[in-house]
Order: structure tokens, then sequence, then C-alpha cells
């Protein structure tokens, strides 16, 4: 277990800046989730802390200990690569067997660990085989099984379920929750996927363009978003943003949409202010079946359904507008495209940002 | 995104059916041909080998295998032993030392380039491959008289330099291309394992592309075994190679004796033969490298 700092980390290719001010720090014995878009630095940050990548500035502390400049070698962490990168001119035996042969441990240990790391992952079977005669979940494991046989204090997970199908995936994510459980291990783990960040992650960083936006539990990040960029990415389908401006009226303040207007009182906002105004999928109601809680009632027409199973996604056309929400099945089956409803916009529910810097208001 | 997984296709034999498995022998014999008769001419008798219309069946003789050892000379009269056991063993050395010194020095060139890239890597590589952009006669004059004054004419080392020089570019260029393809993570992976730098490279770099190794091997050894003019004009006595003690026996008193050649050209293509059939399977893989995208 490591506890681990991130201050100012820079690391540019050319007038690239992969990794712009990054900073964060990892609790001893965390599941730390790093959440953001291809190339916003998710791998640049693992590959940094792993010593593989020459750093601009800044500094990585590991245990209280600067490491920096530290050689890869020796750091006591492993990684796993988003192509596994088993070793394919070695068996299955050998590649687990790596790391313990390299850190000098004895054969017998090596053997009986080997084949404790094998019958924990089920790869048992695979041991005198070569890695590219391995199924994609197969490779995986044996990965993960390469990672973890040296015990190392920290494991870094770059986008380790990408190149699963979607069914294994579920089922990976699910055994690194248990294997995080079981050993204890402080672990990092890059995905662009919000739905693996927000199902495994303690807590989750979201990155754009080499620094971190907003660092919060997974329902915090999803509760409060801290701005318009964190709002877009977490959570599935994404919120609905929706521009609008700020206005006057009385003694209070009000947000002008498209089709309507929102009350932002006591915000601070001035008024003629350019805003966007963000409204989660599932906050939006029938307004035939919900309790009217002062939310906003439109009408809208259903433009296109999009069935996922126990859920529908549906379009909907709001005056030119198009807003998503999500019904159960069996309700959505019973609507048709082109079909007049009237829904509600919870009046608690929605979110407010500043159009130009994104941040948030309320 | 890479995918992991090699889609892996069966070769099966005869699934081609027999039209187009009786085409490709045609092509096949088409190519082979040349080789063929060569090899039915060393068998023939001198009468026989000038025979019109030439024979295709005829009764084989080893009389010129012999002679290419053993050779009756007309002012002599008696039987004598010809140099041509040192001329193979001259043309074996040679070849072998100065391709694997190439393919040494151009595998660490090659792993240079290909992972410690320098400001202007590719000028670099562009430099090495000029040399071989000239015809080699173009070269021939200044690089004779080097050897002359370094007193390397003549020596196994003069030659097996010049064609360690002559086969480097090939060798950087064609195991760069190898190392270019290897996945960089897998490295990456050995590092942080705890492999020191000289282990990544002779336990992980260097047994991924074997067989890049083998095909760059053969393709240097066929180029660097039939070389003749470097030979011609730089080797001794002593270290004369077969293609040059080949074209001595042409003319002389009694003309073009066209089985001895035969005889010497069939065994001269023996090693070739061995060597690229050892390495067969190694060449195949070798020479698609890279071609199946991972």
């Amino acid at each position: 277990m490591a506890t681990l700092e991130l201050t100012d980390v820079e690391r540019h290719f050319g007038p690239v800046r992969a990794l712009d001010g990054m900073s964060f720090d990892v609790a001893d014995g965390e599941f730390f989730c790093i959440l953001g878009p291809s190339s916003s630095g998710k791998t640049t940050t693992l590959r940094a802390i792993a010593g593989l990548e020459k750093l601009a500035g800044g500094r990585i502390v590991m245990d209280g200990r600067d490491i920096t400049d530290a050689p890869v070698q020796g750091r006591d962490m492993a990684m796993i690569f988003q192509t596994f990168a088993l070793y394919p001119h070695l068996t299955i035996r050998q590649n687990l067997a790596y790391p313990l042969k390299r850190a000098g441990i004895g054969g017998a240990e090596t053997r009986r660990r080997v084949g404790e790391i094998a019958e924990l992952l089920r790869v048992v079977h695979t041991l005198d085989r070569k890695p590219p005669t391995l199924s994609g979940g197969e490779q995986q494991r044996v990965a993960i099984g390469r990672a973890i046989v040296r015990r190392p204090k920290l494991l870094l997970l770059d986008e380790p379920l990408t190149n699963l199908d979607a069914k294994l995936r579920h089922d990976m994510r699910a055994e690194f929750k248990r294997l995080h459980r079981e050993l204890g291990t402080t672990m990092l783990y890059a995905t662009p996927d919000q739905l693996e960040a927000l199902t495994m992650g303690q807590r989750v960083a979201v990155i754009e363009n080499g620094r971190v936006v907003q660092i919060d539990t997974p329902r915090a990040l999803y509760a409060r978003p801290a701005d318009r960029y964190v709002a877009g990415m977490v959570g599935a389908p994404a919120m609905n943003l929706i521009d609008g401006r700020t206005r006057s009226e009385g003694s209070n303040t009000v947000v002008d949409l498209p089709f309507g207007k929102v009350d932002a009182s006591g915000l601070g906002v001035p008024a003629g202010q350019d805003v966007v105004f963000g409204i989660r999928p599932h906050d939006i109601t029938l307004a035939a079946t919900s309790p009217d809680d002062g939310g906003m009632t439109l009408r809208a027409k259903v433009h296109l359904t999009e069935p996922l199973g126990d859920v529908t996604v549906i379009d909907l056309d709001v005056r030119g507008t198009t807003l998503k929400m999500v019904l159960r099945e069996e309700v959505a089956a019973r609507l048709k495209t082109g079909e007049d409803l009237s829904i509600r916009l919870g009046g608690a529910d929605g979110h407010l940002f500043m159009k130009e810097t994104g941040v948030r208001i309320a | 995104m890479t995918a992991v997984k090699l889609p892996r296709r069966r070769r099966e034999i005869g699934k081609g059916g027999w039209r187009h498995t009786a085409g490709a022998a045609v092509v096949a014999l088409i190519y082979f041909f040349p080789v063929l008769w060569i090899i039915l001419t060393a068998f023939k008798t001198r009468t026989d080998a000038l025979a019109i219309p030439p024979k295709l069946f005829f009764s084989p003789t080893l009389e010129n295998f012999k002679s290419v050892f053993f050779r009756q000379s007309i002012t002599a009269g008696s039987s004598q032993e010809t140099e041509f056991l040192l001329y193979f063993f001259n043309s074996i050395f040679i070849a072998g030392t100065s391709v694997l010194a190439a393919l040494i020095v151009g595998t660490l060139a090659a792993y240079a380039f290909s992972r410690h890239p320098l400001k202007g890597n590719d000028t670099y590589l562009f430099i090495i491959l000029t040399t071989r952009m000239m015809p080699p006669i173009v070269v021939i004059i200044p690089i004779f008289l080097m050897f002359r004054i370094t007193g390397l004419a003549g020596s196994y080392w003069g030659i097996i330099l010049l064609y360690t020089a002559f086969n480097i570019p090939f060798s950087v260029w064609l195991v760069k291309s190898f190392f270019d393809e290897l996945n960089p993570e897998i490295e990456d992976a050995a590092r942080m394992d705890g492999a020191t730098e000289r282990r990544v490279f002779f336990g992980m770099c260097l047994p991924q592309i074997y067989a890049g190794l083998a095909a760059t091997f053969v393709f240097g050894l066929i180029l660097t075994w039939n070389e003749f003019l470097f030979a011609l004009l730089l080797t001794g006595v002593d270290t004369r190679t077969v293609p040059v003690a080949m074209a001595r026996t042409m003319g002389g008193e009694v003309g073009v004796d066209y089985g001895l050649l035969a005889a010497i050209v069939t065994l001269f293509l023996i090693p070739i033969f061995f060597v690229t059939f050892l390495l067969q399977n190694q060449l195949l893989r070798g020479v698609t490298f890279g071609t199946v995208k991972r």
C-alpha cells in the first residue's frame, strides 16, 4: 500500500503540453480513477508516475519519498497496459514469473506464487502456452497476474478494459473491485469510460488537456459537476445542456431559455450574462405521472427512441431544442414517433454554468 | 486502436484445387529451369553438354565434379589437385563472417535508431543508405588504392571489412523496420518488472525479431556469396572466392568447359540452399513481418 502525490507535473511533447500542471493526491489503499477523453493525458499521467516519461517539471512523491527522478526499475509499482504488453516469446508461466525473477526471488517461491496467481485468476490451463494463443479475457487476466504477482505497493491500470468485448468488460469491472478488496493495493485506474470510473472509483479525477478539472466521489461528480465539461462527461446519457441568457424580472433574476425561463435569483449572476442550463435526462419526467414540484411543464414531441432493454432514451423536440429523457421500457413502448407529450423538468434538478468559462453557478 | 488478437488463418495444403496447383507448378518450373539446366549439365560429358539439339536424357557422369578438385593439365600431363577446396572455404568464411558482423553491428545501430532517435534521425538513416545508391564499380578505384596502401588487398580481413561495410546499411534498415514493429509497451512492462536496459534488449527485443534477423542474414548472405567485382580485384591467390576462381577456369587452352563450370556452380549452390532451407520458416515470417497490422 502506498500514498501518492503529484504536484504540478509537466510533460511536453514539442509544443503540446500533454501534462499541464497535473496535481492530485491518492490515499493509502484507495481505488482512484482518472477519467478523461482520449489524448487528455491519462496514459501520460500513469507513465509519468511509473517513470516512463521525462518530466518538464513538477514532483511525484510516493510514501513521502520523492521519486520524480528515480529510475523505472525498483519503484515498487506495476502497470497493466492497454495492449496488455505480455511477453509474446515467453510462456504464460514465464510471463508470470518474470517480475519475481527480476526481483531475485527463488525458484521454489516463484513456482508457489505463480501457481497461486494462476489459480486466483483462473489461467492455470494456459500456463504452458504463449500469449498470442490466448483469448482477450485470458490475456487480460495474465496481464493482471503479472502486475500483482510481485505484490507492488501501487498498481497502475491504463484502460485495461478497452480491448475487451462488452460482456467481458462488465465481468472484469467486478473482478477489479474484488481484487482491490483482497489485495488492499493502492490502485490508479485510467479510463475514458465514465461508467467504469463511477462504478469502480472511490474518488475520480476528471481531467482535460493535461490538468485536473474536478476530483470528487462518483456521487458528488454526478450531483454537482464543477463545470460544464464534467457535466457533459459524467452520466449517461449525457446531461442536456441548453444555452440561455440571464435577465432581471422585477427583483428576481431569470434565465431565458428557448422554451421558457428558469429562476436564477440569489445566485449572484448579473443580468445579461450568457449561461448554460443543464438538466439530466433522468430528471425529466412525464407530467402526467409525476407530482408538481414547482418545475417547468412543457409540451414536447417525440423525435426518436433508442430502446436499451430495461430503459429507453427518448429524444424530444421542445420548440426546436432537442432534449433527452429516460423512461422505463414499458412506459416508452406506448410512445410513437411524432406523438405530443407533456413533460416536467424537475425544479430542484437544474444545473447552471457560465457559458464563457464553463464554471458552475448552481 | 490495436487489437489484441492476431487473426490466424491456417494454410491448408491442396485447398487451392488441382488447377491452381498445376498452374503454380508450371510457373515454379519456369523459374527453376535455369538452375535445373545447370545441375543437369554438371552431370553431362563434354559432348552431351554441347550437343544440339540439347539432350534431356543422357548417361550421367561424375567426371565434372572430380575435375573440380583434380584436373588434368595438358602441359603437366598428370592429374593435379586444384585449389577449389580452399576457394570454397574462402567463400564460406568470408561471406559468413562479414554478413554476421554486419548483422551484429546493424542490429545494434537499428535498435539505437529505432528506440533512441537522434535529432535528424531520418537524415542519418538516409545518409547510411546513400552508399547503396551507386553501382559499386564507382568506388572501386579509391577502394582499390586504399587497400593497396594499407596492405589490406589480398587479405581476409580486407575483403571481410569491405563486405561488412557494404552489408551494414541494408542490415540497419531492415532490422530497424522489425524493431519499429514491436509494441514498445512490452519493453516498458519489462522495465517496470525490473529489467535493465541490457535485459530489455537481449531478453525482450531480440527474441521477438529472430525471424527478421534470420531473413536479413539470408538476404545478406546471398548478396555477398555471389559478389564478383570486389572479390576479383581485392582478393589474393590464397583468399580467392569461388566466383572469381570460377571465372578463371574459363578460357585457357581448352576453351570453356561447360560441364566443369556447371559442376562448380552446382557445388556453389549447396551451402546457400542449405542455409535457406534451414531458416525457411523463419524466412517466411521474416519477409511478411509487419505486413499484418496488429
